[in-house]
């Protein structure tokens, strides 16, 4: 039943406008002329928290001690119904002093008495403070869902970007573009995973298991368990996959019998220290390259620029040594 | 100056800016740095990240206005003053992605003001 077939009802005056009135599941109130309640429903009693006896024969204004006198409403039946015989769905925000702030779409119909002069006026009030909520918490989650999304792209447009292309091949430069992008959207599930993935050793294993090509080739040492943050872990991910290219290009993954431990220690204290170990061993003789190629450069800066951390590397004749020292400070405490 | 806590879009940033032909001063990601480095030199203009990790870089805005450092946030969010705090209203935002020609126009527009 709605509105519309409520008003065919009553002019026709087949039934008891009561009893039609309490069918309608959204609050509603009858008003004569005067604005003095006539009727009103069961959902208005119990949606606002009155009672029949303080609600009939009352001025629209006067009910509840004046929480229905809004100049909004006054606004609808006082200019806008007079002149218009119907409104739907005219939304009001009102703070009620008992039941708190509601948000209300109304919708007035005038019906006249054919009998006489005399007319009543059809309130329905559709409650919509849940629905609204709801709405913006949703806005809300979709703005920052948003917001994470071009920040995703500020980060591929700027690693596409940094990615060097001069002097390779389109080949070359996509399969080193598609490398970075691959540590960053693993970096991105660890950390927003929600099944505790985001420890150092899980990260370790992700960011090497592309490299593992045979058992044994990369060995990860057991180490103590580390918690990092979503910035700790893009770092480290995109230095362990810069580390492991070099690897396979140069050093240790290079050659069949080439191995790479991976071991880390804490050292707790008032600032704890995260000591991450890559030693290369078995590849050919390495020694120091001439010119820092940028994979060394995004390394470097991946842990000096936002973890205030330091990356030491020792061309030694077995293979290449990496010492990552981070310091933990921010990631020991839960935040 | 760039104040950016993404480390690649920094990096990214701050060769764009050199590319147009600025010297950058930074790139830094914490309001402090951001602050210390104030303290020492007095930059043309600043290019800021509003959300920097845990930290808003809204005292580094600050700090500008009072020196009357013009600047613009390089932001991923449509409306920067909502989070950041009034002081961002009607600054240029760059966007996020950072495209060169929307960079290049906000530094020449705020340079000459």
């Amino acid at each position: 039943m709605d509105l519309e077939d409520l008003y065919r009802m009553l002019r026709t005056g087949h039934v008891q406008a009561q009893g039609i009135v309490d069918t309608v599941p959204d609050p509603m109130l009858v008003l004569d002329s005067a604005l003095t309640v006539q009727s009103a429903n069961r959902a208005f009693f119990r949606t606002f928290a009155v009672e029949r006896y303080d609600t009939i024969g009352q001025h629209l204004y006067d009910l509840g001690n004046g929480q229905w006198d809004i100049p909004e409403l006054r606004h609808l039946l006082g200019e806008v119904i007079p002149k218009s015989s119907a409104v739907i769905d005219y939304k009001v925000t009102h703070d009620f002093p008992k039941i708190g702030q509601k948000v209300m779409l109304l919708t007035a119909r005038t019906v006249f008495n054919p009998d006489n002069v005399s007319h009543l006026m059809l309130l329905s009030i559709v409650d919509i403070t849940e629905k609204s909520r709801k709405e913006a918490e949703f806005e809300a989650v979709f703005g920052e869902l948003r917001h994470r999304l071009k920040n995703v792209l500020g980060l591929v447009r700027a690693l596409a970007n940094q990615t060097k292309a001069e002097g390779i091949s389109g080949e070359e430069y996509r399969k080193v573009f598609l490398g970075r992008l691959h540590a960053v959207a693993d970096a991105n599930d660890l950390a927003f995973s929600d099944h505790g993935e985001d420890g150092l050793e899980a990260l370790v294993a992700r960011a090497t298991k592309p490299f593992q090509t045979a058992p044994e080739t990369i060995v990860i040492e057991p180490g103590p368990a580390v918690t990092l943050v979503s910035k700790e872990i893009m770092s480290l991910s995109l230095l362990l996959h810069e580390l492991a290219t070099n690897a396979v290009k140069y050093g240790a993954l290079s050659a069949p019998a080439g191995t790479v431990r991976i071991g880390w220690e804490v050292e707790q204290g008032d600032h704890p220290l995260l000591k991450l170990s890559w030693r290369e061993s078995g590849g050919p003789p390495v020694g120091k390259p001439a010119s820092t190629g940028y994979g060394t450069q995004l390394i470097k800066f991946a842990i000096a620029y936002n973890l205030g951390g330091q990356v030491e590397q020792n061309y030694r004749a077995e293979g290449l040594e990496a010492e990552i020292v981070v310091p933990l400070e921010r990631a020991a405490r839960p935040d | 100056m760039i104040v950016e806590d993404e480390f690649i879009i920094a990096m990214d940033l701050k060769v764009m800016v050199e590319l147009l032909g600025w010297q950058v001063l930074g790139p830094v990601a914490r309001v402090a740095d951001a602050l210390r480095l104030l303290e020492e030199e007095r930059p043309t203009v600043a290019l800021l990240d509003v959300n920097l990790g845990h930290q808003l870089v809204t005292p580094v805005a600050e700090a500008l206005r009072s020196r009357g450092v013009p600047f613009a946030v390089a932001s991923a969010y449509d409306k920067p003053e909502l989070v950041g705090g009034v002081i961002l209203a009607g600054v240029p935002n760059v966007g996020k992605p950072t495209s060169e020609r929307s960079l290049l126009r906000v530094l020449e527009t705020l340079s000459m003001s």
